[in-house]
Formats: C-alpha cells, structure tokens, sequence
C-alpha cells in the first residue's frame, strides 16, 4: 500500500518533468521583468491550488484550530520539539552529502543530547549548549549539486513545490526514522506513518495559521503571491559551482529613472 | 528617540552623504538609519504605553518617513505604471500606501519582545541603493534573515524594499498584481478596487 502511494508522486513528476523540464532555464535573474517567474503548467497548478485551498478549508485548517483550542503553547512546543528532533539524523545525513562534515556533526550531537537529556526532544538542551537548529534536507542537497528545480508546480495536499523538492521530499518520507523502524512489520506500518504524516500535517499548519490568513487577507491573487514567495524563497539555494561569485537574487535592477523624473512631475501637480 | 533627535539624524545623514558624492550611500550612515528606524518602531511604537489609536498615528508616521512608498509604488505596478493614467498612479499610490500601513502596522505587533541584529551591508547593483543585512532571533530554531534595500536620493535615505528569508516584498507584490492585471479585463482600476477592499 505504501509503496504503491509512494510511487504515484513519482510517476506524475516524471510524466511533469518531460513536458516542462527540458525548457527550464536556472539562471539567476537580476532585471525585475524577469522575476515575472515562468509558469509553464500555470493551469493545472491553479486548479490543483484551488483543490488544496478548498481541502485545507474544510479539513485541515479546522483541524489545524481543534489542536490548538485543546493545547497551549507549552505543549504544542514539546510537540514540535518532537517531530524537529526525530528530522536530525536526516539533517546530519544532508549535511555529509553536502560535504559540510561540521553541520553534520552539530545535527547528530543535537540529536543524541536532545533525545537523551531533551526527553526525546521535548526540551532544545542543545541550544542552550551552543549547538543552534539547522536544519537541511535533499532539495537542499540536489541544489547544492547543480540539479535544476524544473518548473513551479503545486502538489495534490503538499502544495507549492517543484520537482527537485518533490523528489526531494519523497527521499525524506523514506529516510525517515518512524519509515524504516516500522517497515518490517506491515500491519502497523502503514498506521504509524499516516498518522504521523497526518499529525505532521496538523501542528505545521498550526504554527502557520496567522502567517497564512494575513497573507491571504491582503493578497488580491493568493496563488500568485504564494508562487513568487515560494521561487523567491528557494533561489537562495545554490550551485556549490557559483556559490561565491554570484549575485543576491533580490538585487533585481530597481531603477526606473526614466520614469523618475514622470513621477515628480505628477507629484508636484 | 524623539523628533529633534531624528531630525538631527537627517540633518547628519545629509551631510555625510553630500561628501560621499553620492555614487553609492554610505555603508554606515545606511546602517546607523535603518537601525534608527526599528528602534524607534520597537521602542516607540510596539512597547509604548500609549492607546492603539497612538499607536496606529505613530506607525503611520514612522512608515511614511521611512519609506519610500512613492518610489515602491511605482515599482510594484511594474509595466502597467507605463500606461496608467496620472489620475490611476495617484489613486493607486494612495490605496497601496494605505494598505501597507494598516497591514504593518498589524504585522509589526509580532516583533514584540524582539530585536533586530544588524550584519553590516552588502553593495547593490542599482546605482545609489545598498543593503543592510540584518536577523531576528526566533522563538523556535534559527534567526530569520531579514535584509532592507535602502536608496538614497536628494541626500535623504528611504526603505525601498525589505527582504525577509530572500523573499523581496516588492517583488511579491509586483508578481501578484502583475498576474491580477493580466488575468482581469478591469485593469488598474480593478485592481485599484480590490486593494481598496483590504484596508
């Protein structure tokens, strides 16, 4: 059952990634006209945002409210504390296949103080010890070895996504410790990952409940805006090749001088 | 931090920046104005013990002398500025000015019990414009990043663009309202409407 969920995702990127991946480009942009991101499959990912936001509405967001009417904050960050603390051996494995052996090591010590002396991670003693969160993952891997993202697309209850992260993710639902140490037993299995999955789900959404409202509130096309933060976000991602000598995404040409001088004049009207 | 203070600042900035002949703001004095401007947001504004209706004017206030909302305004409507009507800039300009203050102003509570950790600056390709590099620690994990693109024109410096985990407020706006334009036979004006539903 799993395997068969697990393969879906990666079929429908496949399917995805040859109609689009062969025109996409990874250059930095630097002129403001061409942050006007590409979009190649725009209508398939605003009806598929559309599914997600009407899901979200009546699923997962009241779900997402019960859990915090019936916690306090206290609880909900030993939750959290929780599900960070059982990501660091994936973080750790990153980090090696990033070559940062240092990083790495930060994140398995955190994991062995956190889950021994933390209470299984309830508790961040390892902050306290000089040894602050960092956390990292395969689509931070497949960047820094020069794979392209390919292009925007939103996944069915995932969201905003692109190939790169997509597989990216489903490397992390593999490699991840509540997957394998359950693995051999087929009847609990599949119990435990979705459940966890589902309270994953649930607590993520919690700790994003205001962030996204205001978003929304003030955002005359939601899916628009959630595309441009989202590309913006993952372009501070880079090549291990041009790490050095490469520009600041956001240093876009923001000068309209020509147009300066227009405005004034309105101005002084 | 009071008035005569912040005036005395300009009055500062203006001078160090008439010396530096103006090619590229003054690492420093950039520094020392978008530092200038949190304080006073933080200390003034969010831990003051004034009414919301002080709060909500001084915010005001503050956001307008900052920022440059002429100049981010103008930005934002990206090549729909070119064929607005004077009379579409002017109203545009005024409801996006609006909204950013009411949304701030809410937005900026969340900075309560914090303090923003400056990094010094990084040059920028736009003639006249630097960035001041800056993190807020969090209440979970790593500090956010949060860099201010800071232009400087006639002697005075303003906020043109804030950047928080590498994602360019201008530019988030100018992709939304871009696509809204494209996907809504109404144009500016729809657009103008719409915006004017937010505040």
């Amino acid at each position: 059952m799993v395997k068969s969920v697990l393969k879906l995702p990666m079929v429908l990127l496949a399917s995805v990634c040859i109609v689009s991946c062969a025109s996409t480009s990874q250059k930095v942009t630097t002129t403001a006209d061409e942050h006007e991101q590409e979009d190649s499959l725009e209508s398939f990912n605003r009806s598929m945002f559309e599914f997600n936001y009407q899901f979200d509405k009546y699923v997962l967001k009241p779900l997402a409210e019960g859990y915090r009417a019936i916690t306090n904050q206290f609880i909900r960050d030993r939750v959290r504390g929780v599900f960070s603390n059982l990501r660091e051996p994936l973080s750790a494995g990153n980090y090696i296949l990033q070559a940062e052996p240092t990083a790495s090591a930060k994140s398995l010590s955190r994991f062995v103080i956190n889950s021994t002396l933390g209470l299984a991670g309830m508790f961040d003693v390892a902050e306290g010890w000089g040894l602050p969160k960092d956390r990292t993952g395969f689509n931070e891997t497949f960047a820094k070895w020069c794979v392209p993202q390919g292009p925007f697309i939103v996944l069915p209850f995932l969201g905003p996504s692109t190939p790169r992260s997509a597989v990216g993710l489903a490397f992390e639902f593999v490699f991840d410790p509540v997957f394998w140490t359950t693995y051999h037993d087929a009847n609990i299995h599949d119990k435990i990952a979705y459940s966890y999955a589902a309270a994953q789900a649930i607590t993520l959404r919690e700790s994003g409940l205001e962030l996204l409202d205001d978003l929304e509130r003030n955002s005359v096309d939601f899916y628009a805006t959630m595309r441009s933060a989202y590309l913006q976000n993952q372009s501070k991602l880079r090549c291990f090749r041009d790490s050095e000598k490469e520009e600041n995404t956001y240093d876009f040409d923001f000068g309209i001088e020509e147009e300066d001088a227009a405005f004034d004049e309105m101005e002084t009207e | 931090m009071n008035k005569k203070f912040l005036s005395a600042v300009s009055a500062v900035l203006m001078l160090v920046s008439g010396m530096a002949n103006a090619a590229e703001p003054n690492g420093e004095a950039a520094l020392k104005f978008v530092r200038d401007v949190t304080t006073e947001g933080i200390e003034q504004i969010i831990n003051a013990n004034v009414s919301q209706a002080e709060k909500d004017k001084r915010f005001a206030k503050l956001f307008n002398e900052a920022l440059d909302l002429d100049f981010i305004g103008q930005f934002v409507l990206g090549r729909n500025w070119r064929t607005a009507t004077p009379e579409q800039r002017k109203e545009f300009i005024s409801v996006y000015r609006q909204l950013n203050i009411s949304t701030w102003s809410k937005r900026f509570d969340e900075f309560k019990g914090k303090n923003f950790v400056f990094h010094g600056t990084s040059p920028s390709n736009s003639k006249g414009q630097i960035f001041v590099n800056s993190t807020v620690p969090m209440d979970q994990g790593e500090p956010a990043k949060v860099v201010w693109r800071v232009r400087e024109k006639g002697g005075k410096m303003k906020i043109v663009d804030i950047i928080i985990e590498n994602v360019s407020l201008a530019i988030t706006a100018r992709n939304e309202y871009t696509a809204f334009i494209k996907n809504n036979p109404g144009g500016v004006d729809a657009l103008i409407a719409n915006l004017k539903t937010k505040i």
